[in-house]
This record gives structure tokens, C-alpha cells and sequence, in this order.
């Protein structure tokens, strides 16, 4: 095992987009779209886990982000066909941080737990009312028939080429993600998160580095929310209803906060359970909320914390002297 | 068109009694326990369907007695489910981190849809109100549809009864001293965690009422829950967490607001609504009432 938290990433990284690219060799094309729509799930969570865990905020409201990625490249693909899909994308990125900015500056005057996430419920509710009424977004109905684009000389259409796309812009949004939690700026995060008022002692400017988290955040969750549209080729206002909001935290809380995996961990394991739940009408939702209900009840560290218990407890069996960093760095107390 | 002022008033008036009728047990949860519970509207949705089914169950229910003895049968029963929520999940979350409550209490939310949808299935239900709330009556260019007239008065009544039960009676005297400081009153000698349980029926209870009294203002479906619990959830806040007397003066404040927003943005219901909630958070942050102890 190597030392190096940032080979080891670079590892998992590598090994869980190479698993994924195989994927299609062994699995139907039904459950090779799912991976998709998992991998997009994967980068949402982690970008709320970036607010939740690194800077301490529990934002309601990350559908915003992830709808005006996906709204802003459905329209340009729409509208402006000859655009190249990278600009799209990049468009996007752009828009959700915008809007990311543009409601951080109100909604983080007040930071304390509930209020901030009522008031980024509140915005995210009103973005979601906008899109459903204005006919610019294709109101209800939302907009339909959003084309697979080209990229150069590959034509995303084909085959499962665009989930290839998907995979690879995925795992750069993780790494780009990664880095800003492990850079100088993640760690002023943390600092923030521990304790603001000695963070403000030690010259860092609080508000400015939550509203930059915010930022980040939105970018990266609208950039994964653009690559649903050509997904689908189909964008609603569902995508911005609260009810998306609250699925990176489930997510976040199943897999377990205190890790940076946790998100993944969470994504696939709640997608699995409901895809292995889909006939059962009443009885998927009565599954996935008593799973949850029992992963916060009884393991509150998710599964990624219960992991590391078992592991140190397995590890101290072992060698009774030495005391292991189990707890991975940037865990919660 | 844009109505008339009476009309918008009397809109408004509906719209925050309806709300309070869900908030009420909210915020009194909140107020005690702090958690504010997701599930909320999910138990007023199990409230609904289970009133819904017992005035369909027999012919003698058909008529505005039956309706409110159904109303109340539901609000006992769901009232009996949290006493059961309460010892299954309300009292391991004491010692969790705000965000956790916040989740756990939406898993409960998921779990009552699951049961929504196994027990009356996933197609609309439409409720009619009992033949005495169907008509209406005119004052004027006023138009007073009965079950209208029934909500607010169910509203204001509900609120005169917990005002007198917080502050006139022993338990109510007990609550409040709970929620101002535990600690003290656990000293003192005082059963808290019997009366953070009989809070919590309390609760629960009215979510149930709730969901029996409004049955007939919309129909019923498995998306019922997620409709009223945001509306409900800004009432709460607005109102101060914990704090009935805010909670009412804010079902009334957000009406105004809604029904006026409607009039003047016919073309994005709601909207207004949503900014209202973000001004006043911005300008009160702590709601009308912050006393920041039942009241």
C-alpha cells in the first residue's frame, strides 16, 4: 500500500474508472445507462460532501446546481447546435457557479445549521418554480429530444460511446474535486469548519472562503448535471425539485460524511437497492428509507465508517501495540 | 383578472389556517425536541388517507359529525404512531448531529410514502367534503364556500386549544419548562422524557387531525406529503422554531403573501412565497417569535 494520499487516490481513481469502462463488456445496455446516471450521482454527492464535510455547511438546495447544468446545456445543444459539447459543458460549469455565487452571497449571512439549509431550500424551491412556469425552459414538460453531440471526429451517438464521455468527465470532476478538498483552499475549509472565529484570528476570511466552497460546489454539480441531458435527452423541472436536492445528502450520510468515497459508496450502494427494488411499487421506498433510517440509527459513520471499524478492530486483534490512523484525514469527530 | 381585496383576504386567511393546521404539531416537536421532522407531512398524508377511508367505510360517517369524528379517530391514531416513532427513533437522535436528525426523519418520510402507496396503491383519490361543507355562500361579491369557512374556524380553534393547553394547565406548564432548560427541570424532578414522549403524541396527533380536516381540500395521492411540509416547514421558521403564537401570526403573514403573490404573478404561483421566506430569514433570522421557548 503507498503512502502517498495522492497516488493512492490516482489508484482507486484509476481502478474505479476502469471497472466502470468495462462495464459495458458484461452488463445490457439498461444497466450500462444506470452506471451513468450513477457515475453523474457519484460527482453530485461528492460536491455536496465538499460543502457538508470540508467546509461545514448542509446546503438543501444542490438540485439548483446540478438542473442549471443540465438546462444550460440542453438549450445550447438546442439552440446552438454547432456549439462544440466541451464549451457546453464548461458553460455550464460556469452558470452553476454563477448562480452558486449569486445565492451563497444571501443564503450565507446565516450559516447556522438549520437556517442555512431552509434558506438554500427556499432558493432552491424558487430556481425550481421559475423553470416550471417560464416557457424559455419548455415549462412542465421541460425540454425533449436533446441530441447526443459529436465531439471532433467521435460521434457521442454511437454506440455507448457517450457513456465513455460520461465516465471520463466524471472521473476528472472527482479528481478536480479531490484536489481542492486536499489543496491549501480545502484545508482552510476545514479550518472554517472547525472553528471559525480562530480560523478569522489566523487571517483567513471566513465568509469569502465559504462563498468560494459554494462556488466550487456548483460548478462541479452543474458540470455532472449537463451531462444528464444528452444522457436522457430529456431535462424536467423534476430535476430541480427538492426531492433531488435531499438525494446527494442520502448519498453522503450512507456511504459516510468522514470519508471522501463516501458519496460513491453511497451512490451505488442506494442505487443498487433501488434498481433490485424497481417492480416493487410502495415497497422501493419503504426499503431505501428503512435503510437509511437504520445506517443513521445504528452506524452514523455510514458504510465506509463501519468499514474502518471492522478494520482497526481486525488490525488491533493483530498487533495490540500500535495505534492506526484509521481515521482518514478530514474525518468528523 | 385580479380579484377583490375581501376575496384575497379571505384566500390568504385559508391558505395560513390550512398551513397552521399542519405546522402546529411541527413546531411544537421542534420546540421540545429540536428536530425538525421531515415525516411530518407524511403522517399528515397517513392521517388523510386514514380519515378518507373511514368515511367511505359506512354511510352514517356522510355527514359533517362523521367527517370530524374521523378526523379525530385519525388524529389518535397517528398519534399512537409516535409514541412508537418516538421510542424507535426520536429518542436515539438525541445525541446526534443536527443533519443526521434531518435525514433520519426524511428516511421516515420515504418509509410513510412506501406505506402510502402499498396500503391505498398509487392513483388519485378525490375527497369530497360532507354534504353540510358543500355549499357556499355569497356576502356581497364574496364567495364563501362552507368548507372554507370550516378550515379557518378548524384553525383558529385548534390554536385557541394548544394556547390554553401550554399555558393554562400543569402538563402544558411542564412543556414549557422543558423546553426552556431540561436539565434544570429533570433536577426539579420532572419526568422529561415522559414529557418529551406525550410531546411528541401530541404532535403527531395533530398531524393526524390535520390530515382528517383537509382531506377534502385536495385529492388524495402519495404526493401529498411533499406539498404541505415545505409550505408548513417555512411557516415553522418564519414563525420561530418552537413558538405556536409565531407559527399562527406567520400562517397568516406567508397567506397574505401567497395569495397576493398569486394575484399579482397569476403566470408563477408560489413564487412570491419562497421570496418572502428568504427576506424575512434574512431580516428576522430567528422569526417573529424568538423567544426561543414554547409559546
Amino acid at each position: 500500500m503507498t503512502r502517498s494520499p495522492a497516488l493512492r487516490f490516482l489508484l482507486v481513481l484509476g481502478l474505479l474508472t476502469g471497472a466502470a469502462l468495462l462495464l459495458p463488456l458484461v452488463a445490457n445496455r439498461g444497466i450500462v445507462f444506470l452506471a451513468g446516471v450513477v457515475a453523474i450521482n457519484v460527482v453530485l454527492g461528492l460536491a455536496f460532501n465538499l460543502l457538508f464535510s470540508t467546509a461545514g455547511l448542509l446546503s438543501f438546495g444542490q438540485a439548483t446546481f446540478s438542473a442549471a447544468g443540465a438546462y444550460a446545456v440542453a438549450l445550447l445543444l438546442l439552440r446552438v447546435p454547432e456549439i462544440p459539447f466541451l464549451v457546453a459543458l464548461g458553460a455550464a460549469a460556469a452558470t452553476g457557479a454563477a448562480i452558486a455565487t449569486a445565492i451563497g452571497l444571501v443564503a450565507l449571512r446565516r450559516t447556522e445549521g438549520v437556517y442555512f439549509a431552509v434558506l438554500t431550500l427556499a432558493f432552491a424551491e424558487l430556481v425550481h418554480v421559475v423553470i416550471a412556469k417560464t416557457s424559455f425552459f419548455g415549462r412542465n414538460d421541460g425540454l425533449t429530444g436533446i441530441p447526443r453531440p459529436r465531439i471532433g471526429p467521435i460521434d457521442l451517438a454511437d454506440g455507448q460511446a457517450y457513456y465513455v464521455f460520461v465516465i471520463l468527465v466524471t472521473a476528472l470532476l472527482i479528481a478536480c474535486l479531490w484536489w481542492v478538498t486536499h489543496s491549501r483552499l480545502g484545508r482552510s475549509f476545514r479550518a472554517i469548519r472547525l472553528d471559525p472565529m480562530r480560523a478569522a484570528f489566523l487571517g483567513i476570511d471566513v465568509r469569502r472562503r465559504r462563498l468560494e466552497a459554494f462556488a466550487v460546489s456548483g460548478a462541479c454539480a452543474a458540470a455532472a448535471g449537463g451531462l444528464m441531458g444528452p444522457l436522457t435527452s430529456i431535462v424536467s423541472p423534476d430535476l430541480a425539485h427538492w426531492g433531488e436536492s435531499t438525494k446527494p445528502i442520502l448519498f453522503t450520510l450512507l456511504g459516510g460524511a468522514g470519508h471522501f468515497w463516501g458519496p460513491l459508496v453511497g451512490a451505488v450502494v442506494f442505487s443498487g437497492v433501488e434498481y433490485a427494488t424497481r417492480s416493487l411499487a410502495g415497497a422501493s421506498d419503504l426499503i431505501t428509507g428503512g435503510l437509511l433510517l437504520a445506517v443513521v440509527l445504528a452506524i452514523p459513520g455510514g458504510l465506509l465508517g463501519l468499514a474502518a471499524l471492522v478494520v482497526r478492530r481486525l488490525r488491533r486483534r493483530e498487533r495490540p501495540a500500535t495505534v492506526t490512523d484509521a481515521a482518514a484525514e478530514g474525518a468528523r469527530p | 383578472m385580479v380579484a377583490d381585496l375581501p376575496t384575497l383576504l379571505f384566500n390568504a386567511l385559508v391558505w395560513g389556517m390550512a398551513t397552521f393546521l399542519v405546522a402546529a404539531g411541527l413546531t411544537m416537536i421542534f420546540g421540545i425536541l429540536h428536530v425538525l421532522n421531515f415525516s411530518h407531512g407524511g403522517f399528515f398524508m397517513i392521517g388523510a388517507y386514514v380519515a378518507h377511508s373511514l368515511t367511505n367505510w359506512s354511510a352514517a360517517m356522510a355527514n359533517i359529525w362523521g367527517f370530524l369524528a374521523a378526523s379525530v379517530l385519525a388524529g389518535a391514531v397517528i398519534g399512537i404512531v409516535g409514541l412508537v416513532v418516538d421510542r424507535a427513533v426520536f429518542r436515539r437522535l438525541a445525541h446526534v448531529d443536527g443533519a443526521y436528525v434531518l435525514v433520519a426523519t426524511y428516511a421516515l418520510l420515504l418509509v410513510c410514502n412506501g406505506f402510502v402507496k402499498l396500503v391505498w396503491g398509487l392513483n388519485v383519490v378525490s375527497a369530497s367534503p360532507p354534504p353540510e361543507l358543500f355549499e357556499v355562500s355569497f356576502l356581497g361579491n364574496l364567495v364563501l364556500p362552507h368548507y372554507s369557512i370550516f378550515v379557518v374556524v378548524a384553525g383558529v380553534v385548534v390554536f385557541l386549544a394548544l394556547e390554553w393547553l401550554i399555558n393554562m394547565t400543569s402538563v402544558g406548564r411542564l412543556i414549557q419548562a422543558i423546553a426552556i432548560d431540561p436539565w434544570m427541570a429533570r433536577l426539579l424532578g420532572v419526568n422529561v422524557g415522559l414529557i418529551y414522549s406525550a410531546t411528541v403524541v401530541i404532535g403527531f396527533a395533530l398531524a393526524g387531525l390535520a390530515g382528517g380536516l383537509l382531506v377534502a381540500n385536495q385529492s388524495l395521492s402519495p404526493d401529498l406529503a411533499g406539498i404541505f411540509i415545505i409550505q408548513a416547514f417555512g411557516v415553522v421558521i418564519v414563525g420561530g422554531m418552537g413558538s405556536i403564537r409565531g407559527a399562527f401570526l406567520a400562517a397568516i403573514l406567508l397567506g397574505l403573501v401567497d395569495s397576493f403573490g398569486t394575484a399579482l404573478l397569476p403566470q408563477m404561483p408560489g413564487v412570491l412565497f419562497f421570496v418572502a421566506l428568504a427576506a424575512i430569514l434574512l431580516i428576522r433570522p430567528r422569526g417573529l417569535i424568538a423567544s426561543g421557548r414554547l409559546s
